[in-house]
């Protein structure tokens, strides 16, 4: 028996299709801005590099800001869930999870294996991985040396604004007064914990932490976040991957629930179709 | 199904506002626009205005209001500004503005500066309730009624503030009806047509809104739901809400509006004017000391506990009657007033084992993608296994 988690971020989709209790294929695709006719085709490739049919799926969960655009999912859940359920089968002690997406981030409570309770940034980019992007385009550096150059950095500058839309100016100005570029990497970096970390202390930060999302893969980014809170935080191996992998395990409790019901489709009904403006 | 008149009326009416204020001028009506539920609607009454709330809308954006208010100011006031300024309560016959809060208070004065009606007043409304802030209250609701007389021309009689109270009283039990029926699960109302019919109230003679809400009543009565699947029963407290892509958006996720505790809601249909010889006392206490608004200040109690049982017991009571699963705490973006009552009010409520979602929004319909989000996960959180 197979089930999928598809989760389509702003900026990468990723697919989980699990066996019960057996292999797993995983697949990270840009979304891109064409992402409501994608779903299908990345699904489709996932499939073929685990070697199966659409039919063999029992039940599809989609997640993430994109997850209204997946016409073949048997349900949606919200990305909160989702990366709950993945971290936590990851991660069996997790208190805490931060993730730090392309366009949002978030904090999650974790209760005994559910959702204490979570707190999102606001439409702001701030606190996303955009603002770290934005400052690599101010700089001219490519997004992933920035993370390597931050941990050079001795003495980070203190960035007065987090603001997205301004820290091109500010980094600007710092560099006018002949700041070190690595300081000034390593003090956005700093700022973006910062805030991150003041927005999830609203629920409070227990150990264990574990981070997740793109900004778990920037090592300048998991330096100042662990510098903040005081402690080491916990990453999984692949930290892109947890919502979908949630998604996928919420798909097994969603199909047994449905099964003991009575209810489970067993011949498939939906098709691997793109989204139609018409649905 | 039978024929839901009454609900279909209040869908009408909350869909077009502007030409139903028009519908009732043709009719030979003067209408009285006003700020918040602290203005006494029972003296604009008396004085043979229809009230009408003066509202803003989420839908617009804002391009002219901002040249006369900084955007770091309530979204909902400058939204409301912004339509007065393009002209669309020109067809006011009077306006009473508040010091209900600082965002009503600027707006008030912008707006007196710019947009002019045949009769206009301000009502200085203290931020205690306090006997000496009643008796100062009182005094400010002499005045009103001073300045409504002196436009009309003739004097309003205690009887005729009476007869207002009265009928008021009336709308507000009738509501409070209302609300009572979403206490059995599944409501057999949604939040969504609850809030129409109090926009519509907020807009219509009082006799016609009594009326209204007797024929909602019935009709909320006479269905028959069927089996439904169980969903998570929501408290919304905070700010207002006057536009039902919220209360839509809400039960889109898998939640039911129950009950509120809101500005277009309970704050306004909560509480009876109490009869005293001289009505303006009445009137006074009743809108000063019931409505539970944090912009007025409570006696504290002696210790946090205290404090925090007097501050909100009341909506204790509405989690116990309503069977309330979960509270949702809505703040405007800016809203200092709700914005600080959250953590003490989130640690209340969270010590009677009630999850809470606090989300800010912008007061735009634009922006709420984000919030079906944290509803979603909210009912997931929720969720019985």
């Amino acid at each position: 028996m197979f089930f999928a988690g598809i989760d389509i971020g702003s900026t990468i989709t990723k697919i989980v299709i699990r066996e019960d209790g057996g292999r797993q294929v995983a697949l990270v695709r840009p979304t891109g801005a064409g992402h409501r006719r994608l779903a299908d085709r990345v699904m489709e490739e996932a499939l073929e590099q685990a070697g199966l049919t659409f039919d063999r799926i029992a039940f599809v969960v989609a997640t993430g800001y994109g997850r209204v655009n997946v016409p073949f999912a048997d349900a949606q859940l919200s990305e909160i869930t989702c990366h709950m359920k993945g971290v936590n089968r990851l991660f069996p002690g997790v208190r805490t999870i931060i993730d730090i997406g392309g366009q949002d981030s978030k904090g999650i409570k974790v209760v005994n294996g559910k959702i204490g309770s979570f707190v999102m940034n606001d439409k702001c980019a701030a606190g996303t991985g955009r603002f770290l992007e934005v400052m690599a385009d101010s700089l001219g550096l490519g997004l992933e040396e920035t993370g390597e150059m931050a941990l050079v950095s001795r003495s980070p500058v203190s960035m007065t604004r987090i603001c997205t839309a301004y820290v091109g100016q500010e980094i600007v100005l710092r560099m006018s007064e002949g700041v070190p570029l690595e300081d000034i990497v390593a003090g956005v970096h700093q700022a973006l914990c910062g805030r991150i970390c003041s927005m999830v202390n609203k629920i409070g930060i227990e150990k264990e932490v574990v981070l997740t999302g793109g900004g778990a893969k920037n090592p300048g980014v998991v330096k100042y976040m662990e510098k903040i809170i005081g402690f080491p935080l916990l990453r999984p191996a692949e930290p892109l991957l947890t919502g979908a992998l949630g998604a996928s395990l919420a798909a097994q409790d969603l199909w047994r629930k449905a099964a003991a019901e009575g209810r489970a489709a067993s011949p498939r009904e939906r098709t691997l179709a793109p989204v139609s403006f018409f649905q | 199904m039978a024929e839901e008149k009454g609900l279909r009326r209040a869908a009408e009416i909350y869909a077009d506002r502007f030409r139903a204020a028009r519908e009732l001028k043709e009719k030979g009506h003067k209408i009285a626009g006003y700020f918040c539920c602290y203005v006494p609607v029972e003296l604009l009454s008396a004085a043979g205005f229809v009230p009408m709330r003066i509202l803003g809308d989420m839908g617009e954006p804002v391009t002219v209001a901002d040249t006369y208010l900084p955007t770091m100011m309530c979204p909902f006031f400058r939204s409301c500004l912004d339509l007065g300024l393009k002209g669309r309560y020109d067809f006011l016959d009077a306006f009473v503005g508040v010091h209900a809060c600082d965002g009503a208070e600027r707006v008030s004065a912008v707006w007196r500066s710019y947009l002019q009606y045949p009769c206009v007043f301000y009502l200085d409304t203290p931020h205690t309730a306090h006997d000496h802030a009643l008796v100062f209250f009182q005094k400010q609701l002499g005045y009103l009624q001073a300045v409504l007389e002196e436009h009309t021309g003739r004097k309003i009689s205690g009887a005729a503030v009476k007869e207002q109270i009265s009928l008021y009283n009336r709308q507000r039990r009738l509501v409070r009806e209302l609300y009572k029926l979403r206490q059995v699960d599944p409501p057999p109302v949604s939040g969504t047509e609850v809030l129409q019919v109090a926009v519509a109230l907020l807009q219509l003679p009082v006799q016609e809104g009594n009326r209204l809400v007797e024929d909602v009543i019935a009709e909320v009565k006479a269905r028959r739901p069927g089996p439904a699947p169980k969903k998570s029963r929501l408290l919304v407290s905070g700010c207002l809400i006057d536009n039902i892509a919220i209360t839509g958006l809400i039960e889109e996720c898998g939640l039911r509006v129950v009950m509120d505790d809101t500005a277009i809601g309970s704050r306004t249909f909560g509480h009876d004017v109490e009869p005293t010889p001289d009505p303006l006392k009445g009137l006074a206490d009743r809108y000063l000391a019931k409505i539970v608004c944090p912009r007025t200040f409570r006696e504290t109690g002696k210790s946090r506990a205290e404090d925090l049982e007097q501050r909100y017991a009341y909506l204790k009571s509405f989690i116990q009657d309503w069977k309330v699963d979960g509270v949702y705490l809505n703040l405007i973006r800016n809203c200092d007033i709700h914005g600080y009552e959250i953590p003490e009010l989130k640690h209340y409520l969270e010590g009677l084992g009630v999850p809470v979602l606090a989300v800010e929004q912008d007061y735009s319909t634009a922006g709420l993608a984000p919030l079906r989000t944290r509803f979603q996960a909210f009912a997931e959180t929720m969720e019985i296994d």
